[in-house]
């Protein structure tokens, strides 16, 4: 059955990415630490944060079919929230994931009642525009440092199986990230094994169909919006802890805008793509931008060529090398 | 006494008086019906002759400008449509309306969600064991499980129209609402679907609107002829054919 054929090759595409992931990952914290590298640890942790970025659009957009152009919104909301609970509050990274994670739903949750009126280009202009409100709401009061940002966000002492250690070393701080984009991209997984998950689907496939199958698509489609407000939040909470500042860009289109670009890259509706496109779009920005000011005009120019030659992205470019193979293995070839 | 009692017992629906204009079209005009326990009632009617208006009105799809639908007799006349599913009033579409690109398991298994409490959307879906039964009952009766993990949208159009009817009994409603289900279908398809309808029909109430004359009369137990926006005759099949004001509007066209 062609379908289902497809299906295992997805699903394989999937868990080669996962596994390719996991180990670079493992690979990288082993030399890293024991090197005493400080670059590619802290490069791997920023990509990792802007994974979960692209994980919170990819829910949205690749699961429920919303495409939001203002994902930064929760991205900047988290980060900014973040620093200033590590700064004035209490200098815990699980009280500011905790009071982020909280805070983000709320606000996930009242701006669902504005976003979620609409749909297609209207969500994305409506997405759009809010993120670009709470830019200016931010780069305009005093108290959040205005333009400049927050800086002197603390270092923070973190128990771990060996011992006390501060985020200051790279390793350690790689190694948290990494354990909280997993967790997240966990807790999505599951929920796309649930009723729930193939609801999102539903409405994904054909919305006004659900109504008549007794399913009311905006419960669902509302908790979807305020779990990828949280993914995106807490993402964003850990940028602080590796920048030791905040500042107005995070909000900006520009994150929104690269947001969308990387889970394009990285694969549609597979979650771990936009991860995979997260890591190769950061290491492929910060490797080029040595060579060249002008890094954005090759990732445009990739842009193009990925979205032409494969448009379901990378993880959809190798499930679809995957069912050519099993296509090709009977006849001998490969 | 006895008799009205018995009469409102074995109504499954009930309509009272349903008009509908449009600007200034009567579409539906002070159209009384009654549709009793299993079996197939269909309505049929030129085209422009107000069923599929009709057939709106008693699904929810549009609200009637004056008149009462009455389900098992209760009054559903300003329900939504999924709230008349809650009623026991399910339907099936005359445009393949599928969740194209979900497999048909994931279809039906959408379609049964219904069946679940709510609590049971947060767990895993194999957990979900009453929407389980109830599709794998689904893929059985309606010989669909060798399609399971393929996708509807691959499926070819007289698979996808019985997968539409399946969805649409995955609830077991009281009563199914069928919008001409073999529209484009082959001749094998269409006496295909027409068999599946008679056996749903003996354990199911089923409300037809159906362009095929010869397919309505070997099927329904009675019959609404509808013309411009009225309902002009109702009976038994062979009441219908030899009704001299039905052959005038309807069948001395087509012969």
């Amino acid at each position: 059955m062609g379908g289902s054929r497809m299906d295992n090759a997805a699903r394989r595409a999937i868990r080669i990415t996962e596994t390719t992931l996991l180990l670079s990952a493992l690979v990288l914290f082993i030399v890293g630490t024991t090197s005493g590298d400080t670059f590619y640890l802290r490069l791997a942790t920023e990509a990792l944060i802007l994974g979960g970025l692209a994980l919170s659009v990819d829910l949205l957009l690749g699961i429920v079919g919303l495409l939001s152009l203002g994902q930064a919104l929760y991205f900047g909301f988290g980060a900014y929230l973040s620093a200033v609970v590590l700064k004035e509050v209490y200098p815990s990274l699980a009280l500011s994931l905790l009071v982020v994670a909280l805070a983000s739903a709320a606000v996930g949750y009242l701006a669902s009642f504005i976003a979620l009126r609409s749909k297609g280009v209207y969500f994305a202009l409506i997405t759009f525009g809010l993120a670009q409100i709470m830019a200016k709401v931010i780069y305009n009061t005093r108290e959040l440092g205005a333009s400049d940002g927050l800086i002197g966000v603390p270092v923070l002492q973190v128990w771990t199986p060996f011992g006390v250690l501060d985020t200051a070393n790279p390793g350690v701080l790689f190694a948290i990230t990494l354990g909280i984009i997993g967790v997240l991209y966990a807790v999505l997984r599951y929920l796309l094994t649930t009723p729930m998950g193939q609801i999102w689907r539903g409405v994904q496939s054909n919305e006004h169909r659900l109504e008549f199958i007794g399913v009311d698509p905006r419960g669902p489609k509302r908790f979807a919006f305020v779990i990828a407000a949280i993914v995106a939040a807490v993402s964003g909470a850990l940028y602080p802890v590796l920048r030791g500042f905040v500042s107005p860009e995070l909000l900006y289109f520009a994150v929104s805008g690269n947001a969308v670009i990387t889970v394009i890259l990285g694969g549609v509706g597979t979650l771990i793509g936009p991860i995979m496109g997260a890591v190769l779009l950061t290491l492929f920005k910060s490797v080029v931008g040595t060579f060249t000011a002008h890094h954005h005009i090759i990732v445009g120019i990739i842009f193009v060529i990925v979205v032409i030659n494969a448009p379901k992205g990378l993880v959809g470019f190798l499930a679809g090398r995957l069912t050519r193979r099993s296509e090709g293995a009977p006849h001998g070839r490969d | 006494m006895a008799a009205t009692n018995f009469q409102a017992s074995s109504a499954v629906l009930q309509a009272g008086g349903l008009s509908k204009q449009f600007g200034g079209l009567k579409a539906v005009e002070l159209v009384d019906f009654t549709i009793t326990r299993y079996g197939v009632t269909s309505i049929i009617g030129p085209n422009g002759a107000g069923k599929s208006t009709f057939f709106n009105l008693v699904n929810g799809a549009l609200l009637p400008d004056s008149g009462n639908v009455f389900l098992e007799g209760e009054d559903i006349t300003r329900l939504s449509p999924s709230k008349r599913l809650a009623k026991g009033m399910a339907r099936s579409f005359q445009i393949t309306n599928l969740f194209s690109d979900l497999t048909v398991l994931d279809n039906l298994r959408l379609a049964c969600q219904f069946l679940e409490s709510k609590a049971s959307l947060l767990r895993p879906l194999k957990k979900s064991k009453i929407a389980d039964a109830r599709c794998e009952e689904l893929l059985d009766e309606f010989t669909l499980a060798a399609y399971a993990s393929v996708l509807a949208g691959a499926l070819s159009h007289g698979h996808q129209r019985r997968l539409e009817i399946a969805m649409a009994m995955a609830t077991r409603p009281s009563l199914l609402l069928l919008d001409e289900p073999t529209q484009g279908m082959s001749h094998a398809d269409t006496h295909e679907t027409a068999q599946l309808i008679a056996v749903l029909g003996e354990h199911t109430t089923i409300l037809l609107i159906e362009h095929d004359v010869d397919l309505v009369m070997t099927l329904s137990k009675k019959i609404m002829v509808m013309s411009q926006g009225e309902k002009l005759a109702e009976g038994s099949p062979d009441e219908i054919k030899g009704n001299p004001a039905v052959q005038a509007a309807y069948f001395g066209e087509a012969v």
